[in-house]
């Protein structure tokens, strides 16, 4: 198995008539590279390239634990419980990478300035936490473009109707308060709805976190005191409680996580999906989705103070701060986030985070006007992508404040008593931390 | 040179001591200990932060504690009874049956051998207020015309996580009331009849009382095994939308294991473990009343 792996890496190596980075053959000889690393389908075929690494520089790497980012995330959490960090290289991910401080080395040292360069500025900043790079990003990179069906926007009966509804013409929303009222005019409820969100846990709050930035609001101040109780955030709460009252939203979309919305549109009952690159192949697959052929794909809207929503994370690798082989784990985490290892990932569909690689990944796809669509739609809105705030208490603010959107959107608060309720609660969490 | 001899029993039962102190107290010590602290997992030393009985007041005075707690004992309450209900009644007739009972008995264990997680991901397919089976079947059969969102209103989506949780445990009840079936004396049973008691009749006065012993074992067992029914829930609705189906298992999952706050966590389950003690107790109570009364105890 590890013979067939290698030697169809090489193959492929060779298929694409690039040398790799310089590797000094044997350089880490007889050193073994403990490693925890993302499991599931679209991550794996990375993986293949290992065994090449192993024979460039002669070291073993040791796959110790390979579970879903949940489960990685709650391994790694009890590791850093009981103090033992006895690995070297592990999976990461934009958004959880703030909860582990003190875990990862800062990788500037360890490797080469021109291989920094190499990715995109904006992830790089996103990598970086308290002036230390924390991780190399791979292939993996996530922010959400708005998916459409492009029949509606070719019936001059909707158009005529839409125009004299609302006043503008009828075309592809650039802002979110156009995606509101196309999604008000478009629904038929329970056939069809004019577009959907998710309704829970950590998709919600980061859907409110990206609209309050592009309706010029703060999720957080700079002393991480809650700044979403401000117009901006009420006026991007209102944008979900209006749909959901309208009836323009399934009434099963607070219970919405990324699986349910995209088998929603593969459905063909959602006319507009905010959604991630990952779907792409889903919604236009004739065995999988019936919206199939119809599907366009827009950069993602802008919201009131002229920005575009762009909440986007993407997974990479780091090297632990306790790691007895620092220099052999950066060169693993190097080799598997250089452009080769770039050009094999994305051509499953993931999207890239070197600049060259997205070049290469666009003239790829010119032959295939709908992979075409999708990378430009994904290139612009990732020119301008963000992470999350880069706190640990991330996540469970997420879950204080979650509920209290949830209870706005069901009508059990208004938007005012909601805001408050979790501004409150983040401001508790906050102090009793020691942030402030 | 004085050499300590323990005495056998305690040689013996030695390798049962060390097993029971690692796995069970020395966790459960430490648990209780941590309860006591501001224990975050991501911050492994804030063990040693002791801030006395902050968490319990927290989790005494905390709402959502109170509702979750509250939603968790009608739901033990209304899927024990269920599956109790629904076990009797599929014992009952699967007794019955002449030919292919044993077919029939192996199907029916069919529901526990899938993984709760399996089972929350189905269900919550099938109720999915958009794309779901169940709205689909219902809109297409003309009996209405809305989308019902199962998961997303409190009651239906309490009756939405019964229905998953029934039908993966009634197996388990089913199974253990006809073990109890086929250990019934059948002369009184046969008595009965001949004296011209109804099937009715027959059934509450004579072999019910026989199988009560067995269905106090199921429900305490079971009111154990519900406790943990985190899976399906969690997958379902995740304890909301907005606290609507918030279970003691959801929220002290989260809180421990999300937010890493795992010095209230344990101190939330702590106080939760009150609640299985009491069941527990109550079905033991009334387990050894059935015995008795039958003439098994001693």
């Amino acid at each position: 198995m590890k013979t067939f792996t290698a030697s169809s890496a090489l193959a492929l190596l060779a298929g694409l008539g690039l040398a790799s980075a310089a590797l000094a053959d044997g350089e880490f000889a007889g050193i073994t590279i403990d490693a925890k690393l993302i499991g599931g389908q679209q991550y794996e075929a990375l993986y293949a390239r290992i065994a090449e690494w192993e024979a460039k520089t002669g070291a073993k790497v040791n796959i110790v634990s390979q579970k879903n980012h949940f489960e990685l995330d709650k391994e790694f959490k009890a590791d850093i419980a009981s103090g033992s960090i006895t690995w070297c290289v592990g999976s990461n991910h934009s958004s959880f990478a703030s909860q582990y401080p003190a875990l990862y080395t800062d990788l500037t040292p360890l490797l080469p300035a021109e291989t920094v360069a190499g990715f995109v500025g904006a992830n790089i900043a996103a990598a970086t936490l308290d002036g230390k790079l924390v991780m190399l990003p791979r292939a993996q990179f996530d922010v959400s473009a708005l998916y459409y069906q492009k029949s509606l926007y070719a019936d001059p009966a909707k158009a005529e109707a839409f125009k004299a509804e609302y006043g503008y013409d009828l075309a592809v929303p650039e802002t979110w308060d156009q995606v509101r009222d196309q999604a008000v005019f478009f629904s038929d409820p329970p056939n069809f709805y004019g577009t959907q969100y998710a309704g829970k846990e950590e998709g919600i709050t980061g859907r409110f976190y990206e609209l309050v930035v592009a309706n010029g609001g703060v999720m957080f101040n700079d002393d991480f005191s809650p700044g979403f109780n401000s117009d901006a955030g009420k006026q991007s709460l209102q944008w979900f409680v209006d749909l959901y009252k309208a009836g323009a939203v399934p009434p099963g979309t607070t219970n919405y996580l990324w699986d349910d919305l995209g088998n929603g549109f593969a459905s063909g009952t959602i006319a507009l999906n905010l959604d991630w690159p990952g779907w792409s192949g889903f919604f236009n697959d004739p065995a999988a989705s019936k919206a199939t052929g119809n599907v366009g794909v827009a950069p993602a809207p802008k919201g009131s103070a002229g920005v575009r929503t762009g909440w986007s994370g993407f997974h990479g690798f780091s090297v632990t701060e306790a790691c007895a082989n620092k220099e052999a784990a950066a060169s693993l985490v190097d080799f598997l986030t250089n452009e080769d290892s770039q050009k094999l990932e994305s051509a499953a569909g993931p999207l890239p985070t070197r600049t060259a690689v997205w070049d290469y990944v666009i003239a790829q796809a010119a032959s295939d006007p709908y992979k075409a669509e999708v990378l430009a739609a994904f290139q612009e809105t990732a020119k301008t992508a963000f992470p999350v705030p880069k706190t640990p208490y991330w996540i469970e603010a997420s879950n204080l404040i979650y509920p209290e959107l949830q209870a706005a959107i069901l009508g059990d608060k208004t938007v005012d008593e909601a805001l408050q309720s979790a501004s409150d609660a983040v401001d508790g969490l906050m102090r009793e931390n020691g942030v402030y | 040179m004085y050499r300590m001899r323990l005495p056998p029993w305690l040689v013996l039962l030695m390798p049962a001591f060390v097993i029971l102190l690692a796995v069970v107290t020395i966790p459960l010590v430490l648990s209780l200990y941590s309860s006591f602290t501001a224990f975050q997992l991501t911050r492994p030393e804030t063990i040693t932060r002791w801030i006395g009985t902050f968490n319990y007041e927290k989790a005494i005075g905390d709402a959502n504690f109170w509702s979750a707690f509250g939603r968790t004992v009608l739901l033990l309450t209304v899927a024990l009874n269920l599956e109790m209900l629904l076990g009797l009644g599929l014992a009952l007739m699967v007794a019955k049956v002449t030919r292919g009972q044993r077919l029939l008995r192996t199907m029916m264990m069919f529901p526990m051998m899938f993984s709760p997680i399996l089972v929350g991901f189905q269900f919550k397919f099938i109720f999915n207020d958009n794309v779901g089976l169940l709205n689909n079947a219902l809109q297409s059969l003309g009996l209405t015309d809305v989308a019902i969102p199962w998961l997303v209103d409190g009651n239906l989506a309490f009756i939405a996580i019964v229905t998953a949780e029934v039908w993966t445990s009634t197996s388990v009840f089913a199974i253990l009331i006809l073990a109890g079936l086929f250990a019934i004396p059948q002369d009184p049973v046969e008595a009965a009849r001949v004296d011209g008691c109804t099937p009715w009749q027959t059934f509450r006065y004579v072999t019910l009382p026989f199988l009560m012993p067995f269905i106090y074992i199921a429900m305490a067992i079971r009111s154990l095994d519900v406790a943990r029914a985190y899976d399906i829930v969690q997958v379902m609705t995740a304890g909301g939308p907005a606290r609507r189906t918030e279970l003691l298992w959801t929220l002290i999952g989260r809180t421990g294991y999300v937010d890493a706050r795992m010095g209230y966590a344990n101190a939330m389950g702590y106080v939760a473990i009150l609640l299985s003690i009491v069941f527990t107790v109550h079905f033991f109570r009334k387990l050894t009343t059935a015995r008795t009364s039958l003439g098994m105890g001693d």
